[in-house]
């Protein structure tokens, strides 16, 4: 099966979901931001090039159905995905704590990417409060990394074994 | 070597995006509304857009059914604190009724106090006789209030009995329905005398009444003065049925007593005027 459609499909549905339902519960300013820890586990499994790809499409499909400029998302997921994907040889990927870890971090980096493009274009992204948000929304996210990791790796063990 | 080309790729690959991102970003930055999505973005908005308003509105619908539930363990709570405000309500506005209808009723005394040539004491019941209901009770006025032996009693809807007992704090009254009891009355539009007699029970009886006066239901009974208890032209209570017997003289009749005995709480006492 086509690798790139695949993960089209699962691209859109956790955008939809994120969209529809997962930001309707905000914690402590932080939505659950699904498509940044799968964007961090395409980087790990498949390399820094894979990461950026999914990060881009799922940050651009995220600023779609926002309704907010098209590419903040993008930039900072792209960026993740892509940083994830520079460690894919130097960890340990078996071990239980990396996805939580790595999105914690990844989350983090985005945080700081979101602000930093907001003053730069000027877009008026709110930077008052942005460090506990980050803190808020790098442990929401880290929460539910295990298992975004896990099916992404159960995704690429199908892919794998259907070629 | 290949690693160093794939390093290289690596970064360009980045690079092109990231140039492709900042593209898209500045020009997103220099519209009006700092988002243009393209025809490509619109295409996907049309075909996603229904999807995601479908699922807003599943959540939305599962979000009711939610607060519904919930609503009911506050409703339950509320529905307590309102009941007991409710029934604290309730209470006072007995309280205050009960208080507007003394008010009325001491009133109505008043007015007729002031009708009747008698000097007027105002009495509260205190005490009923348990054994025969409709036949004595006690008031809150003695000899001290100037009550004597046979002193009329009345309310404002008609004669309620005499004195029969006097201390000086409280005296007792014997109702007019006791069967102890016959008041002088007159038919109070054919003028005919009769008396009527109490029987122990809720009606009166009229007794003694001429069989050529033409009298009947509806009739009102006034006291007709003879007697020396009652003044003349008290109400006494209204003809029900009308009793002739072949070959009677007289003729009789059920009255119903115009004072409600078997609710009296405030009465007033006449004393003539001295």
């Amino acid at each position: 099966m086509n690798r790139a459609l695949i993960y089209s499909g699962l691209l859109v549905a956790v955008g939809l979901v994120h969209g529809a339902w997962l930001a309707r519960v905000e914690i402590s300013g932080a939505i659950l931001d699904p498509l940044l820890p799968i964007a961090v586990a395409v980087g790990i499994l498949r390399g820094a090039e894979s990461g950026a790809a999914v990060g881009l499409a799922g940050g651009l499909l995220q600023d779609l159905l926002s309704g907010g400029p098209l590419g903040v998302n993008g930039l900072t997921k792209l960026v993740v995905g892509f940083a994830s994907g520079l460690f894919e040889r130097s960890i340990y990927i078996e071990n239980p704590l990396l996805p939580a870890v790595a999105t914690f971090a990844g989350t983090l980096l985005s945080e700081i990417l979101l602000v930093v493009v907001g003053q730069v274009t000027g877009l008026g992204l709110e930077s008052a409060g942005a460090l506990p948000r980050a803190f808020a929304q790098a442990i929401l996210n880290s929460a539910m990394a295990p298992f975004l990791f896990r099916g992404i790796k159960r995704i690429e063990v199908r892919i794998d074994r259907a070629r | 070597m290949s690693e160093l080309l794939l390093a290289r790729r690596r970064i360009a690959i980045f690079l092109v995006l990231v140039l492709f991102t900042l593209v898209l970003l500045s020009s997103q930055t220099r519209t009006a509304d700092r988002r243009e999505v393209g025809a490509v973005g619109t295409a996907i908005l049309t075909v996603l857009l229904p999807v995601q308003a479908g699922m807003v509105r599943l959540a939305d619908g599962i979000g009711q059914v939610w607060e519904r539930f919930t609503e009911i363990g506050r409703l339950r709570v509320e529905n307590a604190r309102l009941r007991a405000q409710v029934d604290g309500l309730n209470r006072e506005v007995a309280g205050l009724r009960e208080a507007a209808a003394a008010a009325e009723r001491l009133e109505r005394l008043l007015q007729l106090r002031a009708q009747v040539n008698y000097h007027g004491v105002a009495a509260r019941v205190i005490g009923r006789d348990p054994s025969r209901w409709f036949s004595t009770l006690v008031i809150d006025r003695g000899s001290r209030d100037g009550l004597a032996r046979n002193a009329p009693v009345v309310t404002p809807d008609g004669v309620v009995g005499r004195v029969i007992e006097v201390t000086p704090f409280a005296s007792r009254v014997l109702l007019i329905a006791d069967a102890r009891s016959a008041v002088g009355v007159l038919v109070q539009d054919s003028r005919d005398a009769a008396v009527v007699e109490g029987r122990g029970m809720e009606r009166l009886h009229l007794k003694y009444l001429s069989r050529a006066a033409r009298v009947e239901a509806g009739d009102l009974l006034v006291t007709s003065g003879l007697g020396g208890v009652f003044p003349r032209g008290l109400v006494v209570g209204r003809i029900i049925t009308v009793v002739r017997e072949e070959g009677a003289l007289l003729q009789e009749a059920e009255v119903e007593p115009a004072a409600q005995l078997g609710r009296l709480e405030e009465l007033l006492v006449l004393l003539p005027r001295q």
